[in-house]
């Protein structure tokens, strides 16, 4: 089955149009042109990926994004027209798991959806890392036998450290291997997600232990 | 002393106060002290020669009156003259001589009476001549007389008085009278002094009211400087007490309201300013979005192209290529509106220039391949660290080595990366079609064109230079520019190594520093 994309952006042509290019690169888009119906479309179509325009009527896309968050761990994209550090930066915090600076191409925007909606290849059934047992096959993390809820994109963050513990991993390394990108991207991607890990699994966000900063170079866990 | 009064309009204003009434007072003074001087002596000598007028003819008369024949009886009349003349008191001394003139015939037979203490040097041989041919007047002269007090020899002023005097039987003699004038010295000294020590301290007394005064002025126009050093730093809404209908409360409500107007002026202008970034913000998602959508169409077509009959196919391709030239364009124009907003941070960190240069030519070497020209690089081995965003400068290289590119004709392009103590540097130099010393004066100038005619091959927006230097100014760096028609054109850009520092000297040399290259 093809997966679900729903797009929720206010502009008509825009929205049909991403629509005609995801479909032709077989997904199967639905469509919410504003904020306030964006969290009932969402638990209504159940989508496998999210394309969300940062600039909405109603409520903005970075509300948007924290009710979706609330609720599940979908993978977000934003959509953004604004290349100003702070809009970004809100959205990622907000939880979107990457952003795309408008205009874009079609291939860039089927590849982006395309990492997001990769699988996670590994061998291994389940990784222990410090007081977290991920149960890669069940997506699940464990911490002292309570489950922690993260979203696909955080596991494999934590998944991707955690396998080579003690490895240094600069955040170029972990743009091309969690977020796929190929090329120089954002650093800051990293960087809020990896805050936003540390708030779900370390005892003290401040302080980490497990996922720790090398500075100047990169992250490391354990 | 001189840099206070440079300094301080009131330490000027009190110095001139000072010294002016300082020669005033003196003047007045002098003018005072000479006329007391004077009318003291005037006083005394009239007093004097009334008195040695009397006395003159009571001795005349004494001699006319007597019938003394003999010698004897004569020089006790004579010797009993100087007595009764004589006052020895302190305020009032008076001594006396009774001289016989000179060059008469026969021979003196009585003694000359002398007052004791009395200097007959002290009366001028010229005095006597004149004395005697007076004709019977009274006449005197200034004498400065000198006298021994506790040791210590005193000058004071006198007057000696002198008249002929016939005695009988022996012959003309001039009665001298000498006066001493002392007392009268004393006088003026006494008032000279009082004028002096009252003259000082009235000085004084006009130094410290020009003092008060001056500071009393002065204040109001202290604060005001105060106030307007703090309107400067920025605190806008600080203002003056107005208070009376003095020109200092004109100055005051002078002042607020022209602080006023300024304030409203800035938050007008910080108003706008707010605005056009705004402005700049809602422009970009306004063109952003439908150009995302023509951006998606445009691709779609173009991906489709080989389907399509030769005259839409090449329509895609058009369409395609303006399509990334708008977004280029647009994009540009938005990195310089936000310059002008002043909405631009550096992202700084420290970075190997060599490195950024080395993906800026990579990153430009399908366009360099595709016009022929080779691109030579002379750099270091070493890492040039310097501290720079990497992002800008390497969108800054890439313009550059594009601008050589596209005016190169197809000749070699030279990079070169320098460094000294405080500064790295990379030049960009081709040997193409150059720029003469009028197109130089505008080469940062936006959307200006070496030459309107040409034919616009890369699809620059005509920006690039503008935001180059926009870039430079932003890590204060330095973008410089050498040309010359047909010989090419070499930018060299230099850029402190630590953000803040100044560059003294740029690493790497222009081609020539002539009058046909300009610097910018």
């Amino acid at each position: 089955m093809n997966p679900k994309i729903l797009v929720i952006d206010d502009d008509n042509a825009l929205r049909e149009m991403v629509g005609i290019v995801l479909s032709s690169a077989g997904f199967t888009p639905e469509y919410c042109p504003d904020g306030d119906q964006a969290l009932a479309k969402f638990k209504a179509f159940e989508p496998d990926l999210v394309l969300l325009d940062v600039m909405l009527p109603g409520k903005d896309g970075i509300a948007v994004c924290r009710e979706i968050r609330n609720i599940a761990g979908t993978p977000i994209i934003m959509l953004t027209a604004k290349t100003e550090t702070t809009d970004i930066v809100l959205g990622l915090e907000a939880g979107a798991d990457d952003y795309i600076v408008k205009p874009f191409e079609p291939s860039v925007l089927t590849a982006r959806i395309k990492a997001r909606l990769r699988p996670i290849s590994t061998l291994e059934e389940a990784v222990n890392i410090g007081p977290l047992t991920l149960d890669v096959v069940g997506h699940q993390v464990l911490k002292n036998g309570n489950q922690i809820s993260l979203t696909p994109l955080e596991f494999n963050l934590l998944l991707t450290l955690a396998q080579k513990p003690k490895q240094v991993f600069t955040r170029e390394m972990l743009l091309e291997k969690v977020w796929g990108y190929h090329y120089k991207a954002d650093t800051r991607l990293v960087n809020v997600h990896v805050q936003r890990l540390r708030s779900k699994i370390e005892e003290d966000p401040d302080n980490p232990k497990i996922v720790t900063t090398v500075r100047g170079i990169g992250y490391r866990a354990g | 002393m001189l840099k206070l009064l440079r300094r301080s309009v009131q330490a000027r204003a009190v110095a001139t106060t000072v010294a002016l009434s300082g020669v005033l007072i003196t003047a007045l003074g002098g003018f005072l002290s000479f006329s007391i001087g004077n009318g003291l002596f005037e006083a005394r000598l009239n007093q004097i020669l009334a008195e040695s007028e009397s006395a003159v003819i009571d001795v005349q008369n004494t001699f006319a009156a007597s019938s003394v024949n003999d010698e004897v009886a004569l020089q006790t009349l004579l010797n009993s003259v100087v007595p009764k003349l004589e006052a020895t008191g302190v305020a009032d001394s008076r001594r006396v001589a009774l001289l016989r003139t000179p060059g008469q015939a026969g021979i003196q037979l009585l003694q000359s009476p002398i007052s004791s203490g009395l200097d007959t040097q002290l009366i001028g041989q010229n005095f006597r001549s004149e004395v005697r041919n007076s004709a019977g007047r009274v006449l005197y002269q200034s004498i400065q007389l000198s006298f021994v007090e506790d040791g210590i020899t005193r000058v004071s002023p006198g007057i000696v008085v002198g008249s002929p005097v016939e005695i009988p039987l022996a012959g003309k003699y001039e009665l001298y009278l000498v006066f001493d004038l002392s007392s009268e010295q004393q006088t003026l000294d006494f008032v000279q002094q009082t004028l002096l020590i009252g003259g000082l301290a009235l000085i004084f007394i006009i130094g410290g009211v020009s003092y008060v005064v001056t500071s009393w002025l002065v204040r109001p126009v202290k604060i005001a400087a105060e106030v307007s050093e703090e309107i400067a730093d920025g605190a806008l809404d600080v203002r003056l007490l107005e208070k009376g209908e003095d020109v200092i409360a004109v100055l005051a409500r002078s002042f607020n309201k022209m602080a006023d107007s300024l304030q409203r002026q800035i938050t007008k202008l910080a108003s706008v300013s707010k605005m056009q970034q705004r402005f700049v913000s809602d422009v970009s998602h306004e063109l952003r979005t439908p150009l995302t959508t023509i951006k998606l169409a445009g691709d779609l077509l173009f991906e489709a192209r080989d389907t399509l009959d030769p005259t839409l196919r090449r329509s895609a391709e058009l369409l395609h290529g303006q399509i990334v030239r708008f977004e280029v364009l647009l994009n540009d124009l938005l990195e310089i509106s936000r310059y002008d907003a002043g909405a631009v941070r550096a992202e700084l960190e420290i970075h190997d220039l060599n490195q950024v240069v080395g993906m800026a030519i990579a990153s430009i070497d399908p366009l360099a391949k595709n016009r022929g020209s080779s691109i030579e690089v002379t750099a270091p081995n070493d890492e040039i660290l310097a501290e720079f965003d990497s992002r800008r400068i390497e969108r800054l290289l890439r313009n550059l080595l594009a601008n050589a590119i596209e005016h190169g004709e197809g000749k070699p392009i030279r990079v070169e990366v320098g460094v000294n103590d405080h500064a790295v540097a990379v030049s960009v130099s081709d040997s193409g079609i150059g720029m003469t010393k009028a197109q130089l004066d505008r080469v940062f100038d936006r959307f200006w064109r070496a030459d309107p005619a040409r034919k616009r091959t890369s699809g620059g927006t005509g920006l690039g230079l503008a935001i180059s230097l926009e870039d430079t100014m932003l890590h204060g760096g330095m973008l410089d520019v050498w040309a010359r028609p047909e010989a090419g054109a070499s930018f060299r850009l230099t850029l402190p190594k630590v953000q803040g520092t100044e560059i003294l000297e740029s690493p790497l040399s222009l081609p020539s520093d002539d009058d046909e290259g300009a610097k910018a």
